[in-house]
């Protein structure tokens, strides 16, 4: 339990102990108590279940409040009571009258640096030698302040209506959404059928039909909703994950509108996205969970012990599922995209009619190599064609399917026994897949688990699941800067 | 007083201009900057900068400009995208203007016509080719006469050499591809460096100079600003490219003279046999 109220004299001591195991040239006594004196001084501490845990203060300079010091007691850090302190100084700010933030970070103080930014705050210019040390000041500015403090509130009343949008591989997509789980709209424009012909989603032509797309379908998005840009409290947009020129056009776009608007801005993991989509479906749904992500450009177990935070068990070594299911596909001449037909076919072949082999299933670990069995299948295939036979199709896809479930089903049980979940998400587009589906289903009821599978539109790609993701960014006081860059690489679990 | 903001992230100088509707070919700030790969960083941040400079804010705009390429694909995009989120944020209309339209005016406004009427502008293309783009030297401005597309130098230099003594060339290639011009030419006349790349200014006069509905005169001119966003509207505007997608390109040159369908010099060529996006 967090709380924050004003500081009182009494405090000093308290805060004082903070402060030095927080800075290399930390405040003295005498000048947080002349501080506190001060008509233009904002100063707060957070409690912890009673106990003092940090601290922040702000000067009001006409519209500009500096902020002058934040810091957490270290037994306390990583809890979010940083971010906390932070926004319940922005709202008092702002109803002193400021319009932006600022304050300076030592050039060499990557996590503060990290931390602000993560608020939302761009870094606008260098001190060089500010610093006793010799270090440089970066001088960092927030954004409009009020809109953020505003957006905030409501969220936690969960009325916040939020504009996502997608764009991270071969979909463009749009959603508003209200509370983090009342979806007003959904719209998804899908690519497939520029890129089947070359058996894979081609990045240049994404990042095209994305360009093309975007104002069209966020125009939709708006308008199913019944809403204008007027009526948003923030935008949200994919970050990373994915095809980086992909990203670009949709987080470009996404800070355009922020930038004219005033709208704060939300950054969100395409992944966690996907873990979202299952409390779409089920608004119930409460970690400790563990999440199979299986889509074509990702294979992971993800350990969520509660939403927003995310730590990555194991994960392909080399082809994501979607991308295996893909080239049996195309070895077989059944076209692009593969899971849906291999899929039809294995529905009226026998999975046991070839023993392809179950890759990873002996070892300790969590993570699964996908890639040997593809090269199973390829030369199963070469001995059938060289000795003249006629492909089994049917058999073939369902032996590989059959593979490829066994593997996933194994190793998701390892998972849910070693971190005690009481419910499993499926999610990513091979998650549309009736047999990884059920088989899982059936084996997690032995274990008494829940198993929560989003409806196909909310597996594939979508800005809903972003949306989602987006409500609790937002609660938590979580946003980008304009200068915010697209992360191709963005992992789960960093800075939850 | 009716501000706009123009900006060019084509290469790798980054250029942003704030302008007047209400002022013709006037610039009220501006920035031009080298930012190599950096465009998604720095451009709304110089954006706010430049509009401060001139006492305005985000929500002032009454239009956007923004530079349609040719140039990095990436570059372009991020400008495009970054033009339409602003436009379409603030429900206002969004104008297109060459990239290579505005090196022509940097260079018309640094005297490089004075000396010839022609003036030649080569963009970087990368992989060994060009963007050339020819234009016609007159007392208020340069005027296009070629339209873009993307070739060799060398084939450039040899279709322009008829008109080398008439000819001043500008743009950010002839880093790389000076020499092909200087032995097709024997002797080549070329803009000073500094105006081979696009600054604010010359972003004002090349909005100002398109004379397309989505252009910067048009907009001024319509009597309903309704009217002038359904004319500009955020999304109709399109990067232009010249090129298809390396996939696209290979399988032309699988399938050549076998019923294909024209390059587009915007978007992609589409998954049947009609040319997809706008084609504008």
């Amino acid at each position: 339990m967090i709380d924050i109220r004003p500081m009182l004299e009494s405090d000093v001591p308290g805060v004082l102990a903070i402060e030095r195991a927080s800075f290399p040239d930390p405040w003295t006594e005498g000048l947080f108590r002349d501080e506190l004196g001060r008509e233009d001084r904002i100063w707060k501490v957070a409690l912890e279940d009673g106990r003092l845990a940090g601290y922040g203060g702000v000067m009001i300079v006409d519209v500009e409040a500096h902020l002058m010091d934040v810091a957490v007691a270290p037994e306390a850090r990583g809890r979010g009571i940083g971010r906390a302190l932070l926004w319940e100084l922005a709202a008092d700010a702002v109803a002193a009258g400021a319009l932006r933030m600022t304050l300076e970070v030592a050039s060499s103080n990557e996590t503060a640096l990290r931390f602000y930014r993560s608020a939302g705050f761009d870094v606008a210019g260098r001190r060089p030698a500010y610093y006793p040390s010799g270090d440089d000041a970066l001088l960092l500015w927030s954004r409009p302040l009020a809109p953020h403090v505003s957006a905030k509130r409501v969220a936690l009343k969960r009325r916040d209506l939020i504009l996502a949008i997608e764009s991270s591989c071969d979909e463009t997509a749009a959603s508003v959404m209200r509370g983090g789980r009342e979806e007003l709209s959904s719209v998804v424009a899908s690519q497939v059928d520029f890129h089947a012909r070359f058996g894979g989603v081609v990045p240049e032509i994404a990042s095209r039909k994305h360009t093309e797309a975007i104002v069209g379908v966020v125009d939709q998005a708006l308008e199913t909703a019944g809403v204008t840009f007027a009526d948003l409290d923030a935008i949200a947009v994919t970050a990373g994950p994915g095809l980086v020129g992909a990203l670009v056009v949709g987080l470009a776009y996404a800070k355009g509108v922020a930038c004219s608007t005033g709208l704060p801005l939300i950054g969100v993991n395409h992944l966690e996205g996907h873990i979202y989509a299952a409390r779409l479906l089920d608004p119930d749904l409460e970690p400790p969970l563990v999440a199979l992500l299986v889509s074509g450009g990702h294979t992971m177990l993800v350990s969520v012990p509660e939403w927003g935070r995310y730590e990555v068990l194991g994960g392909t070594l080399d082809d994501a599922a979607g991308e295996a299911f893909d080239k049996v596909a195309k070895l077989l001449g059944l076209g692009y995209p593969g899971g849906p037909v291999i899929s039809r076919l294995a529905a009226e072949g026998d999975p046991k009619a070839i023993p392809f082999p179950r890759p990873m299933l002996r070892t300790d670990d969590l993570d699964v190599s996908l890639s040997g069995l593809k090269t199973a299948v390829i030369q199963y295939v070469e001995r059938e064609r060289r000795e003249g036979r006629e492909l089994r199709l049917n058999d073939i896809a369902a032996s590989f399917q059959a593979a490829v479930t066994e593997v996933q089903v194994a190793k998701t049980l390892k998972a849910v026994r070693a971190h005690d979940a009481k419910a499993v998400v499926l999610a990513g587009g091979v998650a549309a897949n009736p047999v990884l589906r059920g088989s899982l289903r059936s084996a997690l009821a032995t274990e008494g688990v829940a198993l929560s599978v989003p409806p196909l539109e909310l597996c594939t790609d979508n800005a809903s699941m972003i949306a989602a993701a987006a409500h609790d960014a937002l609660r938590a006081g979580r946003f980008l800067g304009l200068d915010a860059d697209a992360n191709p690489a963005m992992r789960l679990g960093r800075g939850a | 007083m009716r501000p706009f903001v123009a900006f060019d992230t084509a290469t790798d100088h980054l250029a942003v201009g704030v302008g007047d509707l209400d002022r013709p070919g006037e610039l009220l700030a501006g920035v031009d900057m080298p930012a190599p790969r950096a465009a998604n960083t720095v451009l709304l941040s110089t954006v706010e900068r430049v509009l401060a400079q001139a006492g305005l804010s985000p929500g002032d705009l009454s239009a956007v400009a923004c530079g349609r390429g040719p140039g990095s694909f990436t570059g372009v995009r991020i400008g495009v995208a970054t033009a339409k989120g602003l436009a379409h944020g603030a429900s206002i209309p969004l104008a297109g203007f060459g990239t290579l339209d505005a090196v022509a005016w940097r260079a018309w406004r640094d005297g490089a016509g004075e000396e010839g009427p022609l003036l030649g502008v080569l963009g970087d293309a990368m992989r060994g080719e060009v963007y050339p783009a020819l234009f016609n030297v007159t007392a208020s401005g340069p005027e296009r006469l070629t339209a873009d597309r993307v070739a060799k130098p060398g084939d450039v230099a040899a279709e322009w050499s008829d008109s080398a003594a008439r000819l001043v060339l500008a743009g950010n290639a002839l880093a790389k591809h000076r020499a092909a011009f200087e032995s097709a030419f024997g002797s080549v006349r070329v803009a000073a460096e500094r105006a081979w790349a696009a600054d604010a200014q010359a972003l004002i006069d090349a909005a100002w100079a398109e004379e397309a509905a989505a252009g910067v005169s048009a907009i001024a001119a319509a009597a309903d600003i309704t009217d002038a966003y359904a004319d500009a509207h955020p999304g109709t505007l399109l990067p232009i490219y010249t090129r298809l997608s390396d996939a696209e390109e290979a399988e032309r040159a699988r399938t050549a003279g076998g019923g294909v369908a024209p390059t587009p010099r915007t978007g992609v060529r589409g998954p049947s046999s009609a040319p997809s996006g706008g084609g504008r």
